[in-house]
């Protein structure tokens, strides 16, 4: 068993998802006791594994309890605090200064800039591969930037929705997508808080009768630099 | 010769680089000579395979340990005895032992249960981390950071499969998903962790795996 081959067939997920015959477990051992590469690749993997049981199974529990039993008397009432004069009165002012600064200010200036041509900084994700571009994607704060969304072959849908992911996991964007007979689709992302990171995207078909189907993810690392 | 990724830490304890750890000539030497340092490396490096290796096969975490000890036990023998006549072929001698080892433990189990007795094969296997509690806090961590990237499916997906263990073809059937989806969830949420693992692996040579 060469190294290459192991790579290529994912034979240390399939030996942490035990789905390996004996013969070709054994293989994979003899091999990985002699392969760094893959000692290291197969000890994450493992840690990974044993630590997700653990939370998984935290989070399985919090799941099945019964919501706000043990919410405390502070967490419970901290909405209905808002409205009382002592915070409602000055979060109105506040309020009012920001929604004219941004009438006076921020919202004139990005006018300006969205009606300049400019060219914007893009990369690439595909779909068929995993891991990210292994260069990130520099975006200066407050720009926006082009994907190149590669949709693997298949099944085509009539609409489909793309999901981006930041690097906390939360759901950025979602942006509905028309049918489309391309293969890579020029996604322009506009100005925003963008962060540093790792970020996912997965693009699902809409179905006729309205259903969401994993098409793919892609992953992409951003640098925002100031 | 077979270099060895190994993190050592710099001498202020918070900086890493990494360094190639060579088994050779020389590593096998100062194996032999009980140099500190390698003799950690070693029994931290082939510990963790080894348990990695056991954990699929023995269930009490005691039997894993004992075939884990012996093979070190025998290892060393060997080594005094300049029987290591490969010493870049060191990682398949230790397994090799290993399954030896493992051998006579299964037929030793057969006549005598008291190293794997069949009436505690419901108690979990190896589930105690020889790890510092600080590292153990980051990597724990990362991997709820990865678990949160998931999406909610995702993160369900493998739930059934490694918590409720239930047949994996009805489980990614009931998703909607092939199995060579799981193995690629996994494979990126492994990546996502790796850098982080790399980067405490080095300051606690230690088992992390847990088996």
């Amino acid at each position: 068993m060469d190294h290459e081959s192991v790579v290529r067939e994912k034979m240390t997920e399939k030996y942490l998802l035990e789905e390996l015959d004996p013969e070709m477990r054994e293989e994979f051992e003899e091999h990985f006791f002699a392969c760094p590469v893959c000692a290291l690749d197969i000890r994450a993997g493992s840690a990974f594994v044993t630590r997700s049981k653990v939370i998984l199974a935290e989070t399985s529990k919090q799941t099945s309890a019964q919501p706000g039993n043990d919410v405390p008397d502070s967490a419970k009432r901290g909405w209905w605090a808002w409205p009382r004069p002592a915070f409602a009165v000055p979060v109105m002012a506040l309020l009012l200064a920001v929604v004219g600064y941004q009438n006076l200010v921020t919202l004139p200036k990005l006018t300006h800039a969205l009606n300049q041509p400019r060219v914007l900084t893009a990369t690439t994700v595909n779909l068929l591969t995993y891991g990210a571009n292994s260069s990130p994607l520099v975006v200066h704060r407050g720009e926006g930037f082009l994907l190149n969304v590669i949709i693997p072959p298949g099944r085509r849908y009539p609409a489909y929705k793309l999901n981006l992911y930041n690097p906390a996991g939360v759901v950025d964007a979602s942006i509905p997508i028309s049918a489309s007979a391309e293969d890579t689709w020029p996604v322009s992302l506009p100005a925003a808080n963008w962060q540093s990171g790792s970020y996912k995207l997965t693009v699902y078909g809409v179905t006729e009768t309205g259903q969401d189907v994993e098409v793919g993810s892609g992953f992409f690392e951003l640098q925002v630099q100031k | 010769m077979t270099a060895v990724l190994h993190f050592v830490p710099l001498l202020n304890g918070r900086t890493k680089h990494l360094h190639f750890q060579s088994f050779d000539e020389s590593y096998v030497t100062r194996l032999r000579s009980g140099d500190f340092r390698t003799q950690e490396h070693f029994s931290a490096y082939f510990g963790a395979l080894i348990k990695i290796k056991l954990a699929s096969r023995l269930r009490r975490p005691e039997a894993i340990e004992d075939v884990r000890q012996e093979t070190f036990a025998r290892f060393f023998a060997a080594l005094q005895q300049g029987r290591i006549l490969q010493p870049d072929r060191l990682g398949s001698f230790v397994n090799s032992i290993c399954n030896n080892v493992l051998m006579e433990h299964y037929r030793s189990a057969g006549r005598d249960t008291s190293l794997d007795d069949p009436d505690q094969e419901g108690l979990p296997a190896l589930n105690v981390d020889l790890i510092a509690p600080m590292v153990a806090k980051e990597i724990e961590k990362k991997v709820r950071e990865v678990l949160q990237t998931l999406a909610e499916r995702d993160r369900r997906l493998l739930r059934e499969v490694f918590l409720e263990e239930r047949d994996k073809d009805e489980v990614c059937r009931n998703f909607g998903v092939d199995r060579e989806y799981l193995r690629v969830l996994l494979h990126r949420a492994k990546q996502a962790f790796k850098s982080s693992y790399l980067k405490y692996v080095g300051e606690n040579p230690a088992d992390f795996t847990a088996a």
